[in-house]
């Protein structure tokens, strides 16, 4: 059976899940991820504020959702 | 196993007599003929343009030779983690705007140092004010001013790690709890200023530059990148260092402009700084913000922890990445925590930069880890000793994806301080207090973010024909006496005396790299490098012995006390000397070199080792003015087989004499990213009459990757030192403390506060 | 204007114009090339650089060289007797009293002068007399146990000497 993959929309990494496609994203610090994120109306600075300041993924979640439905899809 | 003959001695320190009589030269005693002097023009402004850089009267001041700005320069990026060519963000001198108070501008040589200093004056810069942010919250948001155009947000690194399921294992505590803390920087404070002296071979097209430096290749290779040079091309010396504790890792803007002014005048330029620049223009401790949460059962078994971090990362990279990498995962130490989640980040802003300061990571972390421990215990009805002994690692723990513990005598070490507690402070008055705290550190970093494709430390030996050995090593002694370790482990090796052996130390010309002092990596790697090349050395003389005794290959054979003979009838064998002479006019009268080297394999991410032990203070309060007394301290410390109990004795006091200034008295306040405090007047250092007597217990463990079983020594006792102080006031008084530095007025301020909230009725 | 200064430093005279600006550590250190004097500060607060003048202990960057005009200066170089060892820099060895060294000829030449005042002086009495000597090392207690050490030393080699 063929397996859900997410492609960045940024780059060539390819992630069994959104979470996981969101930890790799807010580690890159290139431009290209962060303008992305601003098209998305997301703050690079917002998500990494709450992950670093708050307890949990908060900050993973919130862009693990967007990648949810802008992420392309592969099938591995 | 046979007893070792010099390993585990007391041995004097190898370089004591010179040092005792003023012999010992440091770059800051060095001279050469023709001479020039250095000085560096500095920043005012923490962040502004350069607009445009007049120096023609400083040209011409009589005696000056040559003056240079950023556009003299290749101007070569260069930084620590090298690896990422984006984190390489340093160059020699600003090349089109400053980043923080003491950015250097230009360099002046001149004939002595006055004329120098004059023609800084002279120099008229014309600058650009642009505006500044100095808080890491603050630099992280969208419209910040940025440090570096190319990095948005002034976001340096971030990190994650996770492992277990770590809501889940929240879900399922009993109790948890939240805890925030802030902590601020610390000066290393080393005896001897940054200074360099740089010469180039107008013939050769080569550089020397003596340094007081850390690592003599990682100024290598600052140096090359920064001058767009080869490595070859360019000759570290590292003469005695006059202290480092981290803030000497890095190629510094002394090294790199005196080697350029030396290039541009033909003369040998040296540059040393001064106390001031000291204070304000080099490598301190990373200034945090942390927040720490621990779920735990009933009976005090962690569940689960989160650690969250923003550290205070100033204008450049240095080993600042590193601090907040270690940092997440000395939060781990030494307990077991079976669920886990971290999240870092470093951010750039216009101070000084921070890094490395000895303990790193681990004093930071564990202050938070041992204090909030403390008040867990206090709530469950636990004791503090108790807590400890339930979560502490054992040998072979494990945590899943990132290091792996061989050796761990943490168990004994909490025994050890334990008993001593009891048998020694009997007559605690009523102000005083016991704080006690556990502790670990790591033998050298696995990590290559340097990016060298050499192992990670090489020796080099040159047997004699008298049999005298000359041994060539890059390990850097500053102080911790690797130079002894590294002859006695040569000598234990090959079974000879230390009186044998020369040592030819730190001078990249000479010796294979290592990487230098840093993470207390010397032992364990240099000192794995140096009995490697021992042992190859010896192979060849067993060699030639057994091919004499004509013995067949089943039977052992063994070198020691000067002899090599048969392991099983030591009377058969013969003189090391008369088995030198044969080995070399056997073979052709070549002379016998031996070569070793040591990197770490399959021991995970982070270190190949962990040192591990347990610290009890004996503090008292003065409940009216805030003033603290440490009275006494207990140590029980497992670094293995101690190499030279003298020198690890020595590097626990050292490091405890570190940490308590972190806790008490040394910060190092700024406005405006200026430093306040910018001299020994001001900046507190913990001087003989506050520190007390240390009680030291060596818990011997046999660690499989050590030499000889050995760990490191040099750091570990910094970490327990603050947080135990701050426990035992929290058990006296009921104050509690967020920060460092535990001054009279944050005392009495904490425990006036706890008295308040000791009269409010108890919500908990 | 040079001014003349006429001194003893480690029983050798001397007889040199200076700037009568000139500190006497950069007399020592750059003049007299005797650079196991060191500096750690530039404002009179680590005691690093410390010799004895006439017997005491003297912050070399805190006075002027003139200052030390007509009298004997003692440094880390002119403590040991030829090749041997003074017991003061003897203890300091056996101690492991040093790290980095950096600090360690200022701690014997004050050692040196203490001892000579204080034949016998307890933990307390070294930690007092010692309070100023900054060292980022070694966390004071092995330098106090070494200055101890020394005295027992020096005591054990004057009934030597009497004796003979
Ligand atoms: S050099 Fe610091 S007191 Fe003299
Ligand atoms: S031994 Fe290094 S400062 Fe004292
Ligand atoms: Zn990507």
């Amino acid at each position: 059976m063929a397996n859900i993959n997410y492609r960045c929309p940024c780059c060539r990494k390819i992630s069994p899940d959104t979470h996981d496609l969101a930890r790799h994203y807010l580690g890159q610090t290139d431009k290209k991820h962060k303008d992305w994120l601003k098209t998305k109306g997301l703050s690079y600075a917002q998500l990494i504020t709450w992950q670093v300041t708050e307890f949990g993924n908060k900050g993973y979640e919130a862009l693990a959702k967007v990648l949810e439905k802008e992420a392309t899809k592969v099938e591995i | 196993m046979s007893e070792y003959s010099i390993i585990g001695k007391p041995t004097r320190n190898v370089d004591g007599p010179a040092k005792v009589s003023g012999e010992a030269i440091y770059t800051f005693d060095m001279v050469l003929p023709n001479m020039l002097y250095g000085k560096l023009l500095r920043s005012p402004y923490p962040h502004a343009k350069i607009i445009s850089i007049d120096t023609s009267e400083a040209e011409k001041l009589q005696g000056v030779k040559a003056v240079i700005t950023g556009k003299d320069t290749p101007g070569g990026k260069y930084g620590l983690w090298r690896r990422f060519p984006e984190l390489c963000d340093q160059t020699a001198l600003a090349m089109d705007k400053v980043r923080f108070i003491g950015d250097p501008v230009a360099a002046v040589a001149a004939v002595t140092a006055e004329i120098a200093e004059r023609a800084l004056d002279l120099i008229n810069v014309e600058y650009e004010i642009l505006p500044a942010v100095f808080e890491p919250l603050e630099a992280i948001k969208d419209d910040a001013p940025l440090l570096h155009d190319d990095i948005s947000n002034n976001i340096n690194i971030t990190r994650h790690v996770e492992w277990g399921d770590v809501d889940e294992a929240f879900k399922n505590s009993d109790y948890v709890r939240e805890d925030r803390f802030i902590y601020g920087s610390q000066a290393t404070a080393s005896t001897e200023v940054h200074n360099s002296l740089a010469s180039y071979d107008k013939g050769t097209g080569r550089l020397t530059v003596w340094s007081s430096t850390q690592s003599p290749y990682y100024l290598q290779l600052g140096l090359a990148d920064a001058l767009k040079m080869r490595e070859g091309d360019i000759r570290v010396i590292k003469p005695h260092v006059g202290g480092g504790f981290g803030g000497k890792n890095s190629t510094m803007p002394d090294s790199v402009n005196a080697a350029l002014l030396s290039m541009k005048t033909g003369m040998p330029v040296k540059i040393v700084y001064n106390r001031e620049e000291e204070f304000t223009c080099t490598e301190h401790r990373t200034a945090m913000n942390l927040a720490v949460k621990m779920g735990f059962k009933k009976d005090g078994t962690i569940m689960a922890k989160e650690f969250k971090l923003i550290t205070d990362g100033g204008a450049y990279t240095a080993l600042g990445p590193t601090a907040l990498y270690l940092t997440g995962t000395y939060a781990t130490f030494p307990y077991n925590i079976p669920s886990y989640r971290y999240d870092g980040v470093r951010t750039y802003n216009n101070k000084m930069w921070s890094t490395s300061v000895r303990s790193f990571g681990a004093t930071e972390a564990q202050y938070a880890t041992e204090i909030q421990l403390d008040r867990a215990a206090h709530d469950l009805g636990i004791s503090p000793i108790e807590i400890r002994r339930k979560n502490a690692m054992t040998p072979g723990y494990e945590a899943p994806g990132q290091y792996k513990v061989g050796s761990c005598g943490l168990l004994e070490c909490i025994d050890k301080v334990e008993k001593r507690i009891k048998e020694k402070w009997t007559d605690l008055s009523k102000d005083e207090g016991v704080g006690f705290t556990t502790f670990a550190y790591m033998c050298g970093g696995i990590f290559n973010w340097i990016d060298t494709p050499y192992a990670f430390s090489g020796a080099m030996i040159k047997v004699n024909i008298d049999g005298t050995v000359d041994l060539f090593t890059q390990a850097s002694d500053i102080g911790q006496g690797t130079n002894t370790v590294n002859v006695m482990i040569c000598a234990e090796e090959l079974g000879i005396g230390i009186e044998d052996i020369r040592l030819h130390p730190a001078d990249t010309a000479t010796t294979p790299v290592d990487l230098g002092a840093w993470a207390s990596r010397e032992t364990m790697m240099n000192g794995n490098a140096v009995k490697d090349a021992a042992r190859n050395v010896k192979e060849k003389l067993i060699e030639i012995a057994r091919m004499k005794l004509g013995e067949n290959i089943v039977y052992d054979l063994e070198a020691k006390n000067k002899r090599i003979y048969l392991a099983i009838r030591p009377e058969r064998g013969f003189s090391y000397y008369d088995i030198v002479k044969d080995a070399i006019k056997l073979n052709d009268g070549e002379p016998i070199i031996g070569v070793g080297h040591y990197t770490p394999h399959r021991k995970g991410m982070v270190s190949p080792a962990w040192a591990f032990g347990s610290m009890a203070v004996r503090v008292k309060v003065d409940r009216e003015i805030g003033h603290v007394e440490v009275k006494d301290v207990i140590v029980a410390h497992d670094c293995g087989q101690p190499i030279n109990p003298l020198g690890v004795r020595g590097q626990v006091e050292g490091s405890v004499h570190l940490g308590l200034g972190w806790g008490l008295c040394e910060e190092q306040p700024t406005d405006n990213g200026m430093v306040l405090n910018p001299s020994f007047a001001d900046y507190k250092i913990i001087r003989t009459r506050d520190m007390p007597q240390i009680e030291l217990h060596e818990v011997l463990t046999h660690e499989p990757e050590g030499p000889f079983g050995a760990k490191e020594s040099a750091e570990g006792a910094v970490g327990p030192t603050a947080p135990a102080i701050a426990n035992a006031i929290f058990h006296i008084t009921g104050a509690e403390f967020s920060s460092n530095t535990l001054k009279p007025e944050k005392v009495w301020r904490a425990i006036r506060e706890a008295e308040e909230k000791a009269k409010k009725p108890a919500k908990r | 204007m040079k001014k003349q200064l006429k001194f003893i430093v480690n029983g050798n005279p001397y007889d040199i114009w200076i700037e009568p600006r000139l500190l006497l550590v950069q007399v020592l250190r750059d003049e007299l090339r005797l650079t196991g004097t060191h500096r750690g500060c530039d404002s009179g607060t680590c005691c690093v650089c410390t010799v004895n003048i006439d017997g005491k202990a003297v912050k070399s960057c805190s006075v002027l060289a003139l200052q030390a005009n007509g009298k004997e200066v003692l440094t880390i170089e002119g403590m040991a007797n030829g090749p041997k060892l003074h017991p003061v820099q003897e203890a300091f060895v056996d101690n492991w009293a040093f790290q980095c060294g950096f600090c360690t000829s200022g701690q014997i030449m004050a050692s040196n002068a203490l001892l000579k005042e204080n034949p016998n002086p307890t933990r307390e009495e070294v930690q007092h007399a010692m309070d100023g000597h900054l060292c980022r090392c070694t966390g004071y207690n092995m330098i106090n146990e070494a200055i101890r050490d020394a005295a027992g030393r020096l005591q054990a080699q004057k009934s030597e000497e009497k004796a003979k």
